[in-house]
């Protein structure tokens, strides 16, 4: 009974081992390759250390810039996406628009169909328009393509408020405006912070508009760090990959409850 | 009249969403396939014929690997979900999820150093089992492969899960009461009650793939390539918005393929469409 008890803790062990092995595996990598200094093979971790890189990330810096040109990027993008998606999900929870299904569907094509074509040509559209190489252009790609987090999640909590309580109000003499803002948004709140988190996290991350829309003139921390990465400076691209990756796992244990699964269909891209 | 009025107000409310979503997005969509079908002002094919000359491999090539990945990806879904249906792990809760939300530029790069020849893995590897030198996985098809496979399980594991754990528990416990193993279990009763959510990961896990620039830019092999990066050159490094064009279109239809095999599906499934 104890040996065999013994075997199924080995094999739990193990198991828990391998699984690590491939979630958190690729984590360890540019952990270590953000503070090396030099690094030959066949050693298993580098010869020399260095704060460097993630110094220069807080300093004066192309890093800290990319940075905080990615955290404007992000901040406007929620502002927008949420200010549009706020109506939006009301009508759709609370007007009974005809097609609904249909309409509520188109916002998440610019994130379940293929995507980098539309974003090519909405870049050359911009270059037209000088919008090309400007802050504000990603910034309308990224309300775009990030509208369905907000919309669909606000949408799913609006209806979720009992409508009794928003009648109850109405009986009571007070206005379709005041109910909602007595009422409905406030209840609403932790529906909008989940979209906002969501929307947040997809601009950071993103990649495919910020590189087309943003070229050859402003470098997010994406694009950044894709660059450094292609040039081979791996310090670098691990510091920008970890800083980045720092608010998609904090949040992701902060809006575990909201997890719906699609909801998240496109995050990444 | 009032129902009328109401329309009106709701119809202003999402104008501007639809706005940003028509200006944004339906006219660079429609501008894609018109661009497609354009060779210096005049309408026609060549565009096509071009993208097929040059990248017909790539595109059999992307199809194959966002299948493979996608295959994979349902598997080791279906096994995590199917182990957390009857145990509650905790670790492995948190550990399915964990890439949930990591751009996947970062699981490129990650990968990258994880998989090359003298990455993390060959590291530990080459230490456990005593041998000299490794292959590298990054840049090979393995390697691509691996890294979808990374970060498309946590939403469909999601998906999967949620559709195990939703399924009257009555009908597991019938097949245990007669005696079935917890495999069985999983296979007979579990897999064919949630298809149609099994197809939704499927297909959404195909697309995400097929679509992915970012991931093939960062550890697929030079050569051959998936046609998003193809895409990315002909713009990049030739100014050839036709051939990048046709290539888009390319893709939508490949997309649109699996899309209205779903729909079919689900007609047949349900005896209707239902999201």
């Amino acid at each position: 009974m104890r040996r065999f008890s013994i075997l199924k803790l080995t094999l739990k062990v193990v198991l828990v081992f391998i699984i690590l092995l491939f979630v958190v595996g690729p984590f360890v990598g540019i952990a270590i390759w953000s503070f090396a200094r030099v690094w030959y093979w066949p050693s298993p971790i580098p010869q020399e250390f260095t704060l460097r890189y993630w110094s220069e990330v807080f300093r004066q810096g192309r890093v800290l810039d990319s940075l905080v040109l990615s955290l404007k990027i992000a901040l406007l993008t929620v502002g927008f996406s949420i200010a549009i998606a706020i109506p939006a999900a009301y009508a759709f929870a609370r007007y009974g628009l005809p097609a609904e299904r249909i309409l509520l569907f188109l916002f998440l094509m610019p994130q379940a169909f293929p995507q980098l074509p539309v974003f090519i040509n909405l870049a050359r559209i911009f270059g037209k328009m000088g919008l090309r190489g400007n802050m504000w252009g990603i910034v309308m790609a990224h309300t775009m393509a990030s509208l369905v987090f907000s919309l669909w999640i606000i949408t799913a909590t609006f209806k979720s408020i009992p409508l009794e309580l928003e009648q109850a109000a109405q009986n009571l003499g007070a206005s379709r405006w005041r109910v909602f803002w007595t009422i409905t948004f406030p209840l609403g709140i932790p529906g909008v912070i989940a979209g906002a988190i969501h929307v947040f996290l997809w601009s950071m991350g993103e990649f495919n508009a910020a590189f087309f829309i943003g070229a050859p003139f402003i470098q997010t921390a994406p694009v950044l760090m894709y660059t450094a990465s292609a040039g081979y400076n791996m310090q670098i691209a691990s510091v920008i990959a970890i800083v980045l990756m720092i608010p998609s796992l904090l949040f992701m244990f902060v809006i575990e409850r909201f997890l719906k699964a699609e909801y998240i269909a496109g995050i990444g891209g | 009249m009032k129902r009328r009025r109401e329309l009106f107000v709701g119809f202003l409310l999402i104008l501007p969403a639809l706005i940003v979503l028509g200006a944004l997005y339906v006219y660079p969509l429609i501008l894609s396939v018109y661009t497609s079908f354009t060779v210096e002002g005049k309408y026609g094919l060549a565009n096509y014929a071009k993208a097929f000359d040059i990248y017909w491999r790539d595109i059999i090539y992307s199809v194959l690997i966002s299948f493979i990945t996608t295959v994979v990806t349902l598997i080791v879904s279906v096994v995590v979900s199917g182990y957390l249906r009857f145990k509650s792990w905790k670790f492995l809760e948190l550990m399915y999820k964990l890439p949930l939300f990591i751009p996947f530029l970062i699981v490129g790069h990650a990968m990258r150093v994880f998989l090359a020849p003298h990455g993390t893995l060959n590291n530990l590897l080459t230490r456990i089992l005593r041998i000299e030198e490794l292959p590298g996985l990054s840049r090979s098809w393995i390697g691509l492969v691996w890294a979808f496979v990374w970060i498309m399980t946590p939403y469909a594991t999601l998906i999967v899960l949620g559709a195990f754990r939703s399924l009257d528990s009555a009908y597991i416990e019938a097949a245990q009461n007669v005696g079935a193993s917890k495999w069985k279990i999983v296979v007979d009763i579990l897999i064919p009650m949630c298809r149609p959510s099994i197809m939704v990961a499927f297909i959404l896990t195909f697309v995400r793939t097929i679509s992915s620039l970012t991931i093939p830019i960062m550890v697929g092999p030079a050569s051959p390539n998936m046609i998003t990066v193809n895409m990315m050159f002909r713009v990049n490094y030739f100014n050839d918005w036709g051939t990048a064009n046709a290539l888009g279109v390319i893709s939508y239809l490949i997309v649109m393929v699996f899309a209205i095999y779903y729909l079919r599906f689900m007609a047949a499934e349900r005896g209707g469409i239902k999201a």
